[in-house]
């Protein structure tokens, strides 16, 4: 009977419908201490745990995914250190035979690329101006992983993406993935969606369960078009740049909520006159008030932005 | 009536004990954060009266700086209007510790607002000369920001000229009066940088109606652009003007 539902059957349906259960019914398997998760048949994640880089935490904080397209694998971001990235591969290579043939940066976040030391045999793709940023702060950056992480970033040295990519789908030996570039979070986000799948490969753009982090963001009034526009892809599966991956669309809800509540707290206390320290000790509303690092980030957010909106404000009001 | 009369000697009680409290809390004579260059510094700046921690005198700041360039730092020693004659802003570890000294004249309160430069994690003390005694207020702030910052001493660009001197004014009613919020467009350049030379706001007066109603003196501990916020006795109506002068004899004004 179920055979003959659909004439027009398409396999991928039943394949990604027996994925969908085998993810659900399996734990988390930790390999090699990382935290891997089976997405679909042949996407696999890695998931970073929801804190700040630290020497307890080896440095692994961000999420990290792999496709086994059939022709190669593509990665998609490395981690925060060398030693991450030769587990990474050392992972890659129990779950599938495949070369590793592409590796994609989202942004040039230290979390996201140092993992770069172990893959500098492979094309490594991202925005030439995420290139640019490596190249003008890596070394500043690899002296913050260098003190934070310790002993776990020995050899993390900073390699720059190799091929530069635009927005655009692109052919991955057949295998086609759409490039999207945004700015949001970081000033240039690649973000990746797999139109096989439906997954959304969302780099810092989204993050669940973590507070989001801003300190390149050019405003979050981009940010949140930006979010709006991932919404419009309606993807099946959602991997956000730090925390568990989704099937429904809990990061893209969860960032505009904190993000929604981040721009009103700043926009309404500075016309206010509320101080920098004031808005620091907010209160933060229930439904974020448990994110990990929520007050971290909100620390760190009014620091980063309450000049901003101060100087808009002020502009805003003396036209 | 036994229970109408047990209450109120209860609460007398209770009083007794809430007032021993607060005494015990203004009269630590201990510096609460054990710092080993706090005695470097009682004696320096403080070494004309006795010292209390006083813990009704409040810093606020951010738990750590993520732009070590721009630390916003608040001051409420509000218990103390009208009865200080000094007020002492240091950051211990800075390589130009101290931040300001203010002199609340005839109208200042003792609520201040700055944001300041933090070399690296250190106590920041604050301390309000008050009849013959300093009351010391203390808070530590981390060094270390978030793991993508940016380095913020190394960040400011230079993009001050265009706007130098340019000053906004804000005024806001306040519990006690009016709260006065100046941002004023100077480098506030040290002279520690191999590259520069020393060009910062070194006073700064609050006057009203011709009259110097209070005024500071200011260090290059003080960040780029420096954001003061300030209280002051006289309610909506009071005028104010505030006159910053740098080591160059650069006057910027700002009447609100």
């Amino acid at each position: 009977m179920l055979i003959y539902w659909n004439h027009k059957f398409d396999y991928r349906v039943l394949l990604s419908l027996a994925t969908l259960f085998l993810a659900a019914i399996s734990a988390p398997v930790h390999g090699e201490d990382l935290n891997i998760h089976q997405v679909v048949e042949n996407v696999w994640m890695v998931q970073g745990v929801p804190e700040e880089l630290s020497e307890e935490n080896r440095g692994d904080i961000s999420n990290s995914s792999f496709i086994a397209t059939g022709n190669g694998v593509v990665v998609i971001d490395t981690g925060a250190t060398a030693a991450y990235g030769r587990r990474f591969r050392e992972a890659i290579s129990e779950y599938t035979d495949e070369p590793i043939r592409w590796v994609i940066n989202t942004h040039h976040h230290p979390d996201h690329i140092f993992g770069n030391s172990a893959f500098s045999d492979v094309p490594i793709m991202a925005l030439s101006e995420t290139r640019n940023l490596l190249m003008k702060h890596g070394d500043f950056y690899l002296k913050t992983v260098h003190e934070r992480v310790g002993r776990y970033s020995e050899d993390t040295v900073v390699i720059l993406p190799s091929v530069t990519v635009e927005g655009g789908v692109k052919s991955f030996s057949g295998y086609p993935l759409k490039l999207i570039r945004f700015s949001g979070h970081s000033g240039n986000d690649l973000v990746v969606y797999d139109p096989l799948t439906k997954i959304l490969f969302a780099g810092d753009m989204l993050f669940w369960n973590r507070a989001p982090t801003t300190p390149h963001s050019p405003g979050i009034d981009i940010w949140l078009e930006e979010i709006d526009r991932l919404a419009e892809l309606n993807p099946a599966v959602i991997i956000p740049g730090h925390g568990p991956l989704a099937r429904d669309s809990g990061p893209i809800e969860q960032t505009r909520a904190w993000l929604v509540w981040l721009d009103s707290l700043m926009r309404e206390g500075v016309a206010a006159g509320r101080s920098a320290n004031a808005l620091i000790d907010s209160d933060i509303p229930e439904l974020l008030s448990d994110i990990p690092m929520a007050k971290f980030e909100l620390t760190r957010s009014i620091s980063h932005f309450y000049r901003k909106y101060e100087d808009s404000w002020w502009e805003n009001s003396n036209r | 009536m036994r229970s109408v009369m047990v209450f109120p000697g209860l609460l007398f009680l209770l009083l007794i004990s809430i007032s021993s409290a607060q005494e015990n809390n203004t009269n630590q004579d201990k510096d609460p954060l054990d710092s080993f260059m706090w005695e470097l510094y009682q004696d320096r700046y403080l070494s004309n009266a006795p010292v209390h921690f006083d813990s009704r005198v409040k810093i606020t700041a951010p738990d750590f700086a993520e732009d070590s360039g721009q630390v916003p730092v608040e001051i409420d020693a509000s218990h103390l209007n009208g009865k200080f004659e000094k007020m002492l802003l240091w950051v211990e570890l800075n390589p130009i510790p101290m931040v300001f000294e203010y002199n609340p004249g005839t109208q200042g309160l003792a609520k201040v607002g700055l944001n300041i430069r933090l070399e690296q994690g250190s106590p920041v003390r604050v301390a309000l000369l008050s009849q013959g005694v300093w009351h010391v207020g203390s808070t530590f702030i981390d060094g270390a920001g978030g793991g993508c910052s940016t380095p913020g001493i190394a960040n400011s660009g230079k993009n001050w000229s265009k706007d130098f001197g340019q000053v906004r004014g804000r005024r806001f009613p306040a519990k006690q009066g009016s709260r006065l919020r100046f941002l004023i467009i100077h480098p506030m350049e040290s002279g520690l940088l191999p590259s520069e030379i020393p060009f910062y706001i070194e006073e700064l007066k609050i006057s009203s109606k011709g009259e110097t109603v209070a005024d500071m003196k200011w260090h290059a501990s003080i960040s780029e652009n420096p954001v003061l916020t300030i209280e002051m006795k006289g309610d909506e109506r009071t005028p104010y003007k505030m006159k910053a002068r740098d080591n160059n004899a650069n006057l910027l004004e700002s009447q609100i």
